[in-house]
């Protein structure tokens, strides 16, 4: 929501704002340059306290102070140092510096978005402006809903910490988002990677460095406050890490389904999740804010975040679950000189499903989190029966169809709930006639199967064509000796030597064809192929011309004026 | 996640590349972005759309070849199971768990061992043998049952279109 109120404000663009605030600095400097060259100014000053953090500052601005060179004695570091002062204790002055900080903070987000980043793609920039827009509304709310801060100092030091923690948070956002869009493309440049990994490192040291100041300066300060430093810099960090850690395991190959890294993306959610949950219970807990519209907002967070993790959770369980399914049940074979159906690549070992289809481990238990059946012939995959088959079907809590319908609001405003309505179907409702009529269907090409057999597979198959496939690639032989002379066509031995090819893939011819002519016709450029295809499409459009022409020279009556179809739904 | 779907599917153009199926392109307009391909399907013989050449944009999510991409036809199509934006409306492109039509069964849904290749020869298919059962394009599910004299003029006019010879 603050998101879409915010579009509508006219805002300046970094141009002008850039203008406006180098405008108001020079003038705060001009005018704290007169003040300080007359003599006695100091009287009415004070406290030199912030002398000492205001050099910093002071060194920064030498550049572009005018220098009208007063006559005095003084020299030019000290007439720097007393300027700087002077800024720093006049109120108006001191505003005009953090405004020009913010400036300075802007300049470099722009500048390090186009050395790394180049041209933000529209969903980048989406993603930042929302993120942005969020993160000020709920600091905002932190700030003054939840610290309740009296003293103008304190706004200033929360505000600015929270901005410098805002615009790592940001750029490991389009890190994150950059990365992930590196990923889809087979030609992302090394180099593009390169700078994608030196400034992720970069920001997880700022991050690093930012807790070591929490420790430092928030800790005296008591528990509490430290917790509130310290929630946002890990967030940072944390969230610097898992790009990281994505970074390298892409760049070691690891197979995106393996455990060690799946286990690796979920500590890291996890983690996430826990502290930002944790430093939101905190901000409801600690400061004892019963009723208020910051406590609302607050609460809305949780919830939305205990969801998250809940989700997280669930899906996790679901996939410890099919994962010690396949491990337990289906056994792992030799399976070289197949390609997995999944993934196209070839198999070294492979788990065997029990219509003896074969895939890789890792490939079967990501798709079975989808859909509990063998992606090849859709049987159903249940936890195997006891070898004494059960007359009954195997009810197992596996044969459901789970379905997500994921609301989430997170997308635009992550602190809005987002929800997710699990609908666990019960498997289709076995329409006892429906299975009977198909089984008697089923029965009519094979007589040799007996009705109860094949209403057993239906239920499982769903399908009279999958029932009929299933026997006539013999792994659903007649239970009694047929009294028909004729078996079921090539009843294949109960345990084809391990070989089972899934029967309906041309996969394997193609693959012979996959290494011979690479060179002749799919090149290894992308260029060259790009081209390529486009000559290949103007071809294919030229002969497809070439014939319908030949075929039906264009008519000299026109087409009959078309009946405009109308708005279809 | 990406990494394997990529490798999937550069697999799949190298094989639609090196083994056409007849009257069928397929690849990705602009490899930068490698889950946006561009196909090219011939209108089959013997149907009224015989001769066309119709462009269609595949869409592939990033945990292909676990979800199923998107398909949409660029150029103006009129037909029962093609919305009016293109979109197809096959049982093949649908993931198991959605059913939008509520009839199909989930043997004919999408499954990883599906392809583009497989995806396009349905879509062949279907431009042969509509399902005017599945009205995505009500008016032309009407058509095709009612009037095919007429339907026919206007397939005719669509494959001249995409030729370019349209007057």
């Amino acid at each position: 929501m603050p998101g879409t109120l915010v579009d509508r404000l006219p805002l300046p663009n970094l141009k002008a704002y850039t203008a406006g605030s180098a405008a108001l600095l020079s003038m705060a400097v001009y005018y704290a340059l007169t003040a300080t060259s007359q003599a006695g100014w100091r009287a009415g000053g004070g406290a030199a306290g912030a002398e000492a953090a205001a050099a910093a500052d002071g060194a920064l601005e030498a550049p572009a102070a005018p220098a009208p060179a007063p006559p005095g004695d003084r020299n030019l570091t000290e007439q720097v140092l007393d300027v700087a002062t002077y800024m720093m204790q006049e109120p108006l002055c001191m505003w005009t510096l953090i405004n020009a900080s913010c400036c300075a903070l802007a300049l470099a987000g722009a500048g390090l978005q186009r050395l790394v980043f180049g041209r933000l793609r529209v969903a980048e920039a989406q993603r930042l402006k929302d993120k942005f827009w969020n993160y000020v509304f709920y600091k905002f709310i932190f700030v003054f809903g939840v610290l309740n801060v009296q003293y103008m100092d304190e706004v200033v030091l929360w505000c600015s910490w929270f901005t410098a923690l805002g615009f790592l948070g940001i750029m490991a956002q389009l890190c994150k988002d950059r990365f992930e869009y590196l990923s889809l493309s087979p030609a992302a440049g090394g180099w593009a990677r390169a700078r994608l990994l030196a400034l992720l490192l970069l920001l997880a040291c700022a991050a690093a460095a930012l807790l070591a100041v929490a420790a430092v300066y928030g800790l005296p300060a008591g528990w509490h406050t430290f917790a509130f430093m310290a929630a946002e810099c890990v967030l940072v960090l944390v969230s610097c890490l898992h790009s990281l850690a994505r970074l390298a395991l892409q760049a070691a190959d690891a197979d995106a389904a393996a455990a060690p890294v799946y286990y690796t993306h979920l500590v890291f959610d996890m983690v996430a999740l826990v502290v930002e949950l944790v430093d939101a219970l905190h901000m409801v807990l600690a400061h004892n804010m019963a009723l208020s519209a910051g406590a609302l907002v607050l609460l809305l967070q949780l919830r939305s975040l205990l969801a998250r993790l809940a989700a997280r959770a669930a899906r996790h369980a679901r996939y410890a679950a099919l994962r010690a399914l396949t491990m337990h049940h289906y056994p792992v074979v030799p399976g070289e000189g197949d390609t997995c159906a999944i993934c196209w690549d070839a198999m070294k070992d492979a788990r065997q499903l029990p219509c003896k289809h074969l895939f890789h481990s890792s490939c079967l238990t990501v798709w079975l989190q989808q859909d509990p059946s063998c992606p090849t012939c859709r049987r159903a995959l249940l936890p195997p029966a006891p070898p004494a088959a059960p007359a009954a079907p195997p009810q197992g809590p596996r044969n459901t169809t789970i379905h997500f319908n994921r609301m989430t609001s997170s997308r635009y405003v992550s602190w809005l709930p987002s929800f997710s309505v699990e609908v666990t179907r019960a498997p289709p409702p076995p329409p006892r006639a429906q299975i009977d009529a198909m089984a008697r269907q089923v029965q009519a090409m094979f007589p040799a199967h007996s009705l109860a057999q094949l209403a057993r597979d239906l239920l499982a198959t769903r399908s009279a064509a999958l029932t009929a496939t299933n026997i006539l690639e013999g792994r659903l032989p007649p239970e009694e000796e047929p009294s028909f002379p004729e078996p079921p066509p090539e009843a294949a031995p109960p345990a084809p030597a391990t070989v089972a090819a899934p029967t309906v893939e041309p996969e394997p011819e193609i693959d012979e064809e996959d290494d011979k002519p690479v060179e002749v016709q799919f090149s290894s450029s992308s260029h060259e192929r790009e081209s390529l295809l486009q000559r290949r499409k103007r071809q294919l459009v030229a002969e497809a011309r070439r014939r319908y022409l030949a075929r039906r020279p264009p008519a000299p009556a026109p087409a009959p004026a078309p009946p405009a179809p109308g708005p279809a739904s | 996640m990406a990494g394997s779907a990529l490798r999937r599917l550069m697999a799949e153009y190298k094989q639609l590349t090196l083994n056409p199926p007849e009257g069928i392109i397929a690849g990705p307009i602009n490899e930068e972005n490698f889950f946006e391909w561009e196909a090219l399907i011939t209108g089959p013989e013997g149907t009224c759309f015989e001769g066309g050449i119709f462009p269609a944009k595949l869409i592939f999510p990033s945990d292909y070849p676990l979800s199923p991409p998107k398909m949409q036809f660029v150029c103006e199509m009129f037909h029962p199971n093609i919305y009016a934006d293109g979109r197809v409306c096959i049982s093949i492109l649908h993931a198991p768990g959605d059913d939008p039509m509520g009839y199909e069964s989930s043997s004919e849904r999408w499954s990883p061992v599906q392809s583009v290749e497989k995806i396009l020869l349905s879509v062949v298919s279907m431009l042969a043998e509509p399902n005017d059962e599945s009205g995505a394009n009500v008016d032309a599910a009407k058509m095709w049952r009612e009037d095919r004299a007429q339907f026919n003029s206007i397939a005719d006019r669509i494959v001249k279109k995409t030729l370019g010879l349209h007057q």
